[in-house]
């Protein structure tokens, strides 16, 4: 009787509450959710199919880049384009653009009207980056949402094209600190490097809020991929994005680095763990970037250890506590790649750097500090 | 020997506010004095629905009930002035389907503010002290109707929840996206309680039924005038009022 009655109650207030919902308003997103170019007369200017699609691009992102083959004269080609539910784009899906002079800005306005996003899609041939990594090249990212500025390092091709192959998890961190340096984040550009400047990785507190979420610390992290923002509350394993496509095959990789861990080491729910100290993560991976489907594929915090696409990896087995300046080495082991793959770069490599290696697990100590300089990968003659 | 502590001290205080014929008449013939128990239901919610607030998936009373005593004053055989003191909960627990809603966490000095689209579940406890005044009818001696202003104060609040299974924009609609998932850890909770108002006041109407001698029904409704939140607040844009309505049971000596 008496849930009969709250049954009741529950029903009236249920009937007068939807009699106030209004009419669903106009989408206010305007993202470009995927791009791709299809027809067999552009299929030749790419080395597989799965690069003839950009698919999930990440909410953060204003550039879409698509890779094609050395030496190809593109004629005017036709994007196609997923787009936010009701949203329109400028230049149109589907219409001829000329991408020989370089990026083409499309608009793309939400359904509502009241807000855009301008995009830069560009077909660049396939270059790897440089082979040595001396972290002179950095840059100040806004998090519009809460104007704060982060590091982001980045390389050059060897037509002096810009390539973001660095990625970290500063963007998570920005999410959650209004109005902060790049100075405060975990990952960070220091003036004194080993030679010139120099990254410097420390696990920090990720405050309040973060510990509210189950994720009490955030490691300093640098690593060659794409950091996706989308993941970072939900999956974070899946935030971290690991490799790019090269065309040589890694055989070693060497620099230099100091290290120092934090004073106490805590689990994922922040409780000390007595006698363990923190250790730094330097590893490297080397795997083929198309799966059996013809996906394209990046590993992730799953599975960068042991996907069965991984070819050969390197890990630096103990990097000791030190304050000056000192030289690490790790060496590839596995399988050898298959020179037609490499040559249509269907290999991509990752180049991981931690403060705390259990740092993806939210392990490790706040205040572990390793800084990095003067990496350089060594490839094999083919 | 509470509730006669209650009468007591509600007499004494209608004694000194009374108009003097009704000195002239004695007491106790012109104050009827009413002890309470009741059971709220309604809700802490908008006048004017957003259009974020897609659907009511859920909603559930949580317990609010009232307690209190209330002392009339007779000036003529058939209008009254009443005065009361009440305990009382306005509390509520809904879950709504949103789109583009404005939400904010905040905890020590992180802050991540935006627009969500997905499942919100609110809970609100609004534990106060109430003071009504009321102008009171009698129709017959089975029917009173009482009208006025009412007064309360808060002695503890909460207006908390969780958002889930959908994504945050931050800061605007074409802000990094979030994805939200639907368990602990993956989803993202508030707590607003610290920004509420600590005074709120409202109008409150109703109906008494004596069925007996002592005992009788009641139904008031109270509606109020002031929002929750202080109105420098503005992560929740709409004003929210609480609106609630009460089933009493009330003792007249």
């Amino acid at each position: 009787m008496k849930n009969c009655f709250w049954t009741c109650v529950a029903a009236c207030a249920a009937m007068l509450t939807a009699g106030c919902i209004k009419e669903e308003p106009k989408n206010n997103e305007c993202d470009i959710v995927s791009a791709w170019v299809e027809g067999e007369e552009y299929a030749e200017f790419f080395f597989q199919p799965s690069q003839m699609r950009v698919e999930n691009v990440p909410s953060n992102s204003n550039d879409i880049v698509f890779t094609v083959r050395t030496g190809s004269v593109l004629p005017p080609m036709a994007v196609w384009f997923e787009l936010t539910p009701g949203a329109t784009i400028e230049p149109a899906s589907g219409s001829p653009q000329d991408f020989s002079q370089g990026a083409v800005e499309y608009t793309v306005r939400s359904e509502d009207g009241e807000w855009s996003r301008t995009y830069r899609v560009s077909f660049r041939e396939a270059q790897s980056p440089s082979y040595t990594f001396s972290f002179e090249h950095v840059d100040s990212a806004l998090n519009e949402g809460n104007n704060s500025y982060y590091n982001v390092f980045y390389e050059f091709d060897a037509d002096g094209t810009r390539r973001d192959i660095w990625a970290s998890g500063n963007p998570g961190v920005a999410l959650i600190n209004p109005a902060w340096h790049t100075w405060q984040f975990p990952t960070h550009s220091v003036d004194d490097g080993y030679q010139g400047r120099g990254v410097c990785l420390t696990t920090q507190s990720a405050g309040a809020l973060g510990a509210m979420m189950g994720k009490p610390i955030a490691a300093g992290n640098l690593f060659i991929g794409a950091f996706n923002i989308s993941a970072v509350l939900f999956d974070p394993l899946r935030a971290t994005e690991f490799g790019t496509p090269i065309d040589r095959e890694p055989v070693k990789v060497s620099g230099w680095y100091k290290y120092q861990p934090g004073a106490v080491f805590t689990d994922a729910q922040m409780n000390e763990v007595p006698g363990r100290t923190d250790v730094a993560s330097i590893y490297a991976v080397f795997f083929r970037n198309e799966d059996a489907e013809g996906n394209s594929v990046v590993l992730d915090g799953e599975n960068v250890w042991t996907s069965d696409l991984i070819v050969s990896k390197a890990r630096v087995d103990t990097l000791p506590p030190t304050d000056h300046w000192t030289r690490f080495e790790m060496v590839f082991e596995g399988n050898n790649a298959d020179p037609a793959t490499l040559a249509s770069l269907g290999y991509s490599m990752t180049l991981v750097f931690s403060s705390s290696k259990g740092g993806d697990l939210f392990e490790g100590a706040i205040g572990s500090s390793l800084h990095v300089d003067e990496v350089k990968v060594e490839y094999k003659e083919h | 020997m509470r509730k006669r502590a209650i009468a007591i001290l509600l007499t004494a205080f209608c004694a000194v506010a009374l108009p003097p014929h009704v000195h002239a008449k004695g007491l106790w013939d012109s104050i009827d004095v009413r002890i309470r128990m009741g059971y709220s239901i309604g809700g802490t919610v908008p006048l004017d629905m957003p259009t974020s607030i897609r659907s009511l998936d859920a909603f559930r009373p949580t317990p609010s009930p009232m307690a209190g005593a209330d002392a009339t004053v007779w000036v003529s055989p058939r209008l009254g002035f009443a005065a009361g003191l009440h305990i009382e909960n306005k509390g509520m627990d809904a879950e709504v389907t949103v789109k583009s809603y404005r939400m904010e966490m905040r905890q020590g000095g992180s802050q991540m503010a935006g627009l969500f689209t997905g499942h919100v579940k609110q809970e609100v406890t609004q534990w106060m002290v109430t003071l009504p005044v009321q102008a009171i009818a009698s129709l017959g001696k089975v029917l009173t109707l009482k009208a006025g202003p009412y007064f309360s104060f808060l002695i503890s609040k909460g207006f908390s929840g969780i958002a889930f299974d959908g994504y945050l924009r931050q800061g605007n609609p074409t802000g990094p996206k979030i994805t939200i998932g639907d368990e602990e850890g993956e989803w993202a909770t508030y707590d607003f309680r610290d920004s509420m108002r600590s005074l709120q006041w409202g109008i409150a109407a109703g109906v008494d039924w004596c069925f007996s001698r002592h005992l009788g029904l009641s139904v008031d409704l109270g509606w109020g005038l002031s929002g929750v939140f202080q109105s420098d607040f503005e992560t929740v844009e709409q004003t929210l009022y609480p609106i609630y309505g009460t089933l009493g049971l009330l003792y007249r000596f």
